[in-house]
Order: structure tokens, then C-alpha cells, then sequence
């Protein structure tokens, strides 16, 4: 019998242990392979860094990420994430101002672009395969369309948070292995396939399906090119590399998206398993996306994909009046399908494919109701904000300040009101930020809340005598510094939120996107000092709050 | 108008406790109510070794402690998260392995002398501060934390009473809970609870001046919120399923009655208010583990009811 180190009798909340696949699952689906990962490599057609070696090094620096989260998460569970955790360390303001920006507004932003990924990863694919050529163009090009796809995942997210997690859970389980089996037939149809049968069968179902014009591999590699396709599969520079990062992390940021911890913390294992659930999801996200990339290189080759992506987003973005050939976003499931003529084949696999997308999209708001339940307890906001309706216990006034916002945003991006469509890095540069605040957090904990952190599970954990909180903050830390630097400052002119070239090639100044930023931050702190005059008139001091109490 | 300071749920932790007892000022509170489960739930042990060192196992990482020092802020560590330390020669803990009544035994020992330490330091603190204190155990209190509570001369144990707050409002506390999976000391049937709650309810009260100080949360009312778990208690769905497991017989007595404020703990994770009816109800949730002290900071007013309401961090 080995050696008893804890006696524990009988007491509520004592838990035995959790499913690390279940957290794997959770996260896997936030770095979401086919629906952000594909749409935001398609639009990284013009860097000169290579993709793998990208997706490669950015995993490693994001499990610094996984290392911070969990390390937050075992030092103050069940205490609502982000907030909370800036809020107890860096103070109230911060913390709110950080949170609602980052976990609820810049949320209206992403909105549009679910939108975008169901409407091209669902739709089109689905009403072309049916044979509904010119619904699935009409889908795919017209902004009302995109729009009407803005307010049918609207609903579908409201329904998820009526339901509940405990149902949502269910769904995301069978849409994983659904999804996963879908990916693999693609795999399995990539590899026994070669470059000649893809050829052929996208110039025939590309044309019955969508109308595309004869030769339609050769005039995509063409249109690419003018585009100015260039990003390699593999290769480039370090710096290159590196450069298409601020793109990347639109998809791989997010492990921790939702992370938490229930139940009695028990120690270091909870740390380990919480740890193990994100980085194994991103470890095999990013080994996935690999596998997946080769094979689309050896089959229908990296360079006509790319050059698909290119002539697609170049006429989408404006740069070009001329249609690509392909006329539909290069979706690499639906390109795969087409090296089989088996129309029944091509739809349960499209089926299959779109769970990526229902496994995954009922999360969008789900922090955001968190925060916003955190925000009216503390005060801040008002307390219906938080109240749920008592017969089916949803939040409304929670669900309002999410999707009213969201529609409205939603409509300056489709139809693109005052250039609002280069706003797409701008969805992850604000959680970003908000990324950094926690990040920051994490690295002084050890040393301005010493008791929080030496009660915890992780206090033993040191690299060279350094907390390893600390030491992963500061590499996570300075990679988010270097995502904001580019973003922000854009010395290469590549990510288009400060600066972009206008349809006349010129250097212009994208006051949009700085305004819209801008805007959000200055609505945080305004809703923070109205709520403390508004509560002070009421004799609550906001102030007080996450004021520790002296134990002595 | 007074002003109230509520928690729950401190578990045993000693740096809670000083916390709560230290909230009346930071607050400005006039009077402090805890609202039950404040024993511990785990005992560790720091054996000693044969070159009179000692070991101890604190959240599975192992500590070789070398002085009377480093023992001495182990027990502290140990005391802050929650859990009893305890002081055991390699031969005791064996015996305690094999005899399972026996650590039963210290583990009640435990509970009660910590309590007792703790109304001795409440005592010390409350003395000529004017501030009314009363704490009113929880399901997993033993039967005998109500004695030594008794005991105090500045801490009033509050189970099964209506007391008076002040300025003519009443409290009326229930720390018992309906049933739970993990079989502890104060559950009962929602019927039974049912009829518990009622029979402390006074006929000619004005229920617009009675606080209702109960352990378990109402029924689905989102302060009841806990992960779901299986028959062999783990965590469903990497604890995102959380489902209602309040209390039907709280919730059927306050949506009744209508106090003006119910209090209320038992979840942790339950941080959050609610309106059923006219009555507000507040469960200020738990982080005792971490040593931080979530609270609720309430002004009762004869004329406006609830002037304002804050839950705390502390």
C-alpha cells in the first residue's frame, strides 16, 4: 500500500475526475481546421513565408498560450475566465474594459464571418451538388444572401445557448466524429487520386455544378498568378515565416477558447489534464492541417490552390474586375469530391464536412454571455442584463446585447459600408489584446498575489528558479507584441487594418478599421465610468469589488 | 438602513475565515452572516521522516520540509486552501490507512477544534466592535459545529431561528440542503425540507422585512448551476453540462412567501443573483481554495427595501 498523502471524507463538490478527451474535443473544435483554418489560409495567398513551417512554429509559441490558460485556470477556478483573473490582478477596470472587448463586442465582428464559412462551406457545396446551379452562385456572390445567412447563425446560436451546454455538449460529440469521418473520406479520395483524375473531375463538376467555363484548371493557375499567388507550401525565410502569422492565428489562437475548470481542484493533475486537453487539440490540429496540405499538393497541388485562393479574394476584395474562373470560393472538401462522380458520395460527405461547422459555431457567444452575467453581478452593468427568462431559461437581454449589435455589424461588413470588409484581422487582433491583458496577468500573479499563487497546484513548476507561468506569459507575451506590432504598425503593408493600398494602388490611412476599434474600447470605458457615477449615486463603490480583504 | 456583509462556503479555510471576520470594517457592515459549510473537507498529513524531517503532499506535489519553519508554513499553506494539517509518525499513518474509524474520528476531532480556534479568534475580533455575527452551518457541517458555535459569546448560531437583524428585520436560516449524491450530514427529502422551511416561518411576519438565510439555492435559478456529474461522481462533459440542482422546496418557499432578500450558497460555481418574484436572491459563490473571499455587501432599508446591493471579491 503506498504511502496516504490526503484523507477526504465525505463532502459536497467532491468530484472524482473529468474526460481530457472531452476538453480535447472542445478545443479541437475551437481551432477549427475547416472553418477558420481554411478560410483564413485561402485569403494568405500573397506571402512569401511558407505555410507549414508557419502553421509548425506558431503551434509550438501557442502551447505557451496552453501553459498560461491552464496555469490560470488551476490558480482560480470556476471564476470566469478572463475577466476575473485581470480584474483580481490588474485591477476592475482593466479587467471589464479588457473582457467586454475582447470576449463580447469585437464577438458582433465575428458574426458576419461564421456567416461567410457556413454560406461556402454548407450552402454552395450543398445547393450545387443538388443541382441548384444558380441558387448556390446566387448564395455564394449576392450580399442579401450573406446577409440572410448572418440571421439563419444567428438563430441557430440563439437556439444553442436556449438549449444549454449540457445539450450543446451532445451535439458537438456527434459532430465531431461525423465531421472527422468526413475529413477522412476526403483524406482517403485525396490519396488514391492523382493530379490528372483531379483535373478532370473539376473541369466537369465545376462546370455542371457551377457553371464554370472549359479549361478551368489552367485558367485558375493563370488568374492566380495575376493575383499575385505566391505563398510556397514549404520554405521561405524566417522573417517570411513569421510574417504570415498575424494571419494564421485567425485560426490557432484559440485552444483556449472557453477552457475552464469545475469541481474541487485536486492539484497538479488537474493542471496537466486541463493543459493536456488544449495542447493536444492544437498538437493535432496542427499535425492535421499538414497531413491535409500534402495531400492537397499531391493531388490537386498546393500552387492551384493557392492560385484558386488568389483569383478568388482578388476579385472578391476588388482589386480585379474580372471573375474567377472557379466562380466559388475554392472550398478544398468540395474540390476533393469532385475527383468522384457519385452525386449521392459528394452530399453525404459535404453533409458530413459541415459538422466542422455545427460542432463549433454555437460557442461564438457563449463567453460572451459569461462576461456579460460577470459585468451585471459586479454591478457594471444593469442586473437585467443577466436575469433569464424562468420558462426556458434563457438569457434574453443577454442574447439581445449580443445579436442586435451583431446584425448591425454585420450589415456594414456584407455590404461592405465604408470599406468594413477589411475588418477580418481586426476580429482577432481586439482578442488579442485582451489575450495580453491575462497574459500580463499571468506573469506577475507569482510575484503581486503570492498566497493565490503558492496555494496553488502550479507553484512548484519553475524553469531556471522562474515560475513557469511566468516564463510561458513572457514567450506567449512577446509573440501577442509581435501580432501587434504587425497589425498595427503593418510595416510591410500586409494586413490592411492601419494601412492598405486603395483600388489605385496608394498607400491609405484605413480610418474604418480605427474607428471601429477605436470605438470599442472607448464604449467599454464609457459603459465603466457610467456604471461607477450611476452606482456611486446608488451608494455601491464599484471600486470595492476585487478589493482583497486584509486576513490580518 | 443596515448593512449586511454575506458568505458561504469557507471550508475550513483559516484565511477566509480572518477574511469574513475582518469584512464587518472593510465593508462597513453592521452585521456579518455566514451562511453555512464552514468545515474542511480533506486532512493532510506531514509524516515524519527518519532524519526528523518531515514530508507532506500538498495538490500532488511533495515538499521535504527541514526545519520546524518550513513546517510551520506548510501548516499554514495547508490551513489557507482549506485542509486540516496534521503532525503523524510513519507508524500512525499506517494505522490510519488500515483503520479507516479511525481517521473518521480525527478528521471530527479536527473539525471541531479548528472551530473552536476560530470563534476564539471571532471573539477576540468582534469584541467592542458593535458588529452582530451569526453563522449558520451547512450540509456538510457536522451536528456538532452547532455546540461549539454556541459556545461563542459574539458568534450566534443562526440554524432554525428567526433573529432579529435590526431596525426590525428578520433572518430566518435553514443551512440544510436537499439531497446530494454525496450522502452528507444535514439533507433531506424536498418534502421534508419543505416543511422544515415552513416551520420557522412566523404567521404575522412581514415577509418585506424577512431575510431568508438558506444553504441550498432555489431550484432553477441559475445560482444553482453545477456540472453534471455521473453514478461514480466524475465530471461529465469535461464539466461544461451544468445543470440545476438546487433545492424545489426553497424555491416553492420563497416564490410563496416573497422575503425580500434570500441568501444562499452550496454551489460554488453558482456566483450570481436573482429575481424570483419580488424577492431578490443572492448566492455570492465560493473560491475559499484560493484563499479569496466572495461576498455580498446588502443595505436593507425600511423604506426603499434592498437601497442597493455589491458582491465582493475579497
Amino acid at each position: 500500500m503506498s504511502e496516504a498523502s490526503l484523507f477526504v471524507r465525505k463532502a459536497t463538490g467532491l468530484v472524482r475526475s473529468w474526460s481530457v478527451f472531452d476538453a480535447f474535443i472542445y478545443a479541437f473544435f475551437s481551432i477549427n481546421l475547416v472553418t477558420l483554418g481554411l478560410y483564413i489560409i485561402s485569403q494568405m495567398y500573397f506571402f512569401e513565408g511558407g505555410l507549414v513551417p508557419a502553421m509548425v512554429v506558431s503551434g509550438v509559441i501557442i502551447l505557451a498560450e496552453c501553459v498560461v490558460y491552464a496555469g490560470l485556470i488551476a490558480v482560480m477556478p470556476r471564476a470566469g475566465g478572463d475577466y476575473v483573473w485581470q480584474s483580481r490582478i490588474l485591477g476592475g477596470f482593466v479587467g471589464f474594459v479588457l473582457a467586454v472587448t475582447g470576449w463580447w463586442f469585437i464577438l458582433w465582428l465575428w458574426t458576419p464571418l461564421y456567416a461567410d464559412m457556413l454560406r461556402h462551406i454548407f450552402f454552395v457545396p450543398i445547393l450545387g451538388v443538388l443541382g441548384l446551379k444558380n441558387l448556390a452562385l446566387d448564395v455564394a456572390w449576392n450580399p442579401h444572401w450573406w446577409m440572410a445567412v448572418v440571421v439563419i447563425t444567428l438563430i441557430f446560436v440563439s437556439v444553442v445557448i436556449a438549449l444549454g451546454m449540457k445539450a450543446y455538449a451532445r451535439v458537438q460529440k456527434f459532430c465531431f466524429w461525423v465531421g472527422n469521418a468526413g475529413l477522412l473520406v476526403v483524406c482517403l479520395m485525396l490519396l488514391f487520386s492523382n493530379n490528372a483524375n483531379f483535373r478532370a473531375g473539376l473541369e466537369a463538376n465545376a462546370g455542371q455544378l457551377f457553371g464554370a467555363a472549359p479549361g478551368v484548371y489552367e485558367a485558375t493557375m493563370a488568374a492566380g498568378a495575376e493575383a499575385g499567388g505566391v505563398t510556397p507550401l514549404f520554405g521561405g525565410t524566417l522573417t517570411a515565416i513569421f510574417l504570415l502569422m498575424p494571419f494564421l492565428v485567425f485560426f490557432n489562437l484559440w485552444p483556449n477558447w472557453g477552457a475552464t475548470l469545475y469541481g474541487e481542484v485536486k492539484g497538479a493533475d488537474d493542471f496537466k489534464r486541463n493543459l493536456a486537453g488544449m495542447a493536444w487539440a492544437l498538437i493535432a490540429t496542427t499535425v492535421l492541417g499538414v497531413i491535409f496540405f500534402l495531400l492537397v499538393n499531391k493531388t490537386m497541388t498546393w500552387d492551384f490552390l493557392r492560385n484558386a485562393n488568389a483569383a478568388y479574394w482578388n476579385f472578391r476584395w476588388g482589386y480585379t474586375a474580372v471573375a474567377p474562373p472557379l466562380n466559388i470560393w475554392p472550398y478544398p472538401a468540395l474540390l476533393a469530391v469532385f475527383t468522384t462522380s457519385s452525386r449521392l458520395l459528394q452530399l453525404v460527405v459535404m453533409l458530413a464536412m459541415s459538422m466542422w461547422f455545427f460542432g463549433w459555431a454555437g460557442t461564438v457567444f457563449l463567453s460572451s454571455t459569461r462576461v456579460i452575467f460577470a459585468a451585471a453581478f459586479d454591478r457594471i452593468l444593469p442586473e437585467r442584463a443577466a436575469s433569464v427568462e424562468p420558462r426556458t431559461r434563457t438569457p434574453i437581454w443577454a442574447l439581445i446585447l449580443m445579436v442586435v449589435p451583431g446584425l448591425i455589424v454585420s450589415y456594414l461588413f456584407v455590404y461592405d459600408v465604408a470599406n468594413f470588409k477589411s475588418l477580418t484581422l481586426a476580429s482577432t487582433l481586439v482578442i488579442a489584446v485582451t489575450y495580453l491583458g491575462s497574459t500580463i496577468a499571468a506573469i506577475l500573479l507569482p510575484y503581486i498575489k503570492k498566497d493565490l499563487y503558492n496555494a496553488s497546484p502550479i507553484a512548484k513548476y519553475k524553469v531556471l528558479g522562474i515560475p513557469l507561468i511566468s516564463v510561458c506569459g513572457v514567450i506567449f507575451g512577446a509573440f501577442l507584441v509581435f501580432l501587434l506590432y504587425q497589425w498595427l504598425v503593418d510595416p510591410n503593408l500586409l494586413y490592411g487594418l492601419v494601412y492598405f493600398y486603395n483600388e489605385a494602388g496608394e498607400r491609405t490611412t484605413n480610418l474604418t478599421s480605427l474607428i471601429f476599434m477605436g470605438a470599442m474600447y472607448l464604449l467599454a470605458v464609457v459603459i465603466y465610468l457610467v456604471a461607477r457615477s450611476v452606482r456611486k449615486s446608488q451608494g455601491v463603490d464599484l471600486r470595492i469589488v476585487y478589493k482583497e480583504i486584509p486576513a490580518e | 438602513m443596515i448593512r449586511i456583509f454575506f458568505a458561504t462556503d469557507v471550508h475550513g479555510s483559516d484565511i477566509c475565515w480572518r477574511k469574513f471576520l475582518n469584512a464587518g470594517a472593510f465593508y462597513q457592515a453592521d452585521v456579518l452572516i455566514l451562511g453555512g459549510d464552514m468545515t474542511g473537507k480533506a486532512l493532510v498529513p506531514i509524516t515524519q521522516q527518519s532524519d526528523g524531517s518531515y514530508k507532506a503532499t500538498l495538490l500532488q506535489q511533495e515538499f521535504h520540509l527541514k526545519d520546524e519553519s518550513e513546517v510551520a508554513e506548510m501548516e499554514r499553506r495547508v490551513g489557507s486552501r482549506g485542509y486540516y494539517p496534521f503532525r503523524v509518525s510513519p507508524e500512525q499513518l499506517a494505522e490510519f490507512q488500515s483503520e479507516p474509524a479511525k481517521v473518521d474520528a480525527f478528521f471530527h476531532d479536527k473539525m471541531l477544534t479548528l472551530l473552536e480556534e476560530w470563534m476564539a479568534l471571532a471573539d477576540e475580533r468582534l469584541d467592542g466592535s458593535g458588529r452582530l455575527c451569526f453563522v449558520c452551518p451547512g450540509n456538510d457541517d457536522a451536528p456538532q459545529t452547532d455546540q461549539v458555535i454556541s459556545r461563542s459569546s459574539h458568534v450566534r448560531l443562526a440554524e432554525g431561528q428567526a433573529i432579529e437583524l435590526g431596525e426590525g428585520f428578520l433572518m430566518l436560516s435553514c443551512g440544510w440542503s436537499n439531497i446530494t449524491p454525496w450522502k452528507t450530514y444535514r439533507e433531506l427529502p424536498e418534502p421534508e425540507l419543505a416543511a422544515k422551511i415552513e416551520a420557522m416561518i412566523p404567521h404575522d411576519g412581514d415577509m418585506r422585512r424577512t431575510v431568508f438565510n438558506l444553504h441550498c439555492p432555489p431550484y432553477g435559478s441559475n445560482l444553482d448551476e453545477a456540472p453534471e456529474v455521473d453514478e461514480l461522481l466524475n465530471v461529465k462533459d469535461a464539466g461544461r453540462a451544468l445543470i440545476p440542482v438546487g433545492s424545489t422546496a426553497v424555491r416553492q418557499a420563497i416564490l410563496k412567501h416573497q422575503p425580500l432578500l434570500s441568501l444562499h450558497g452550496h454551489i460554488h460555481e453558482g456566483k450570481g443573483v436573482a429575481r424570483l418574484g419580488k424577492t431578490l436572491a443572492i448566492n455570492p459563490g465560493s473560491l475559499y481554495e484560493q484563499g479569496v473571499l466572495q461576498g455580498a455587501v446588502v443595505e436593507l432599508d425600511l423604506k426603499k427595501g434592498i437601497r442597493s446591493y455589491t458582491l465582493t471579491t475579497g
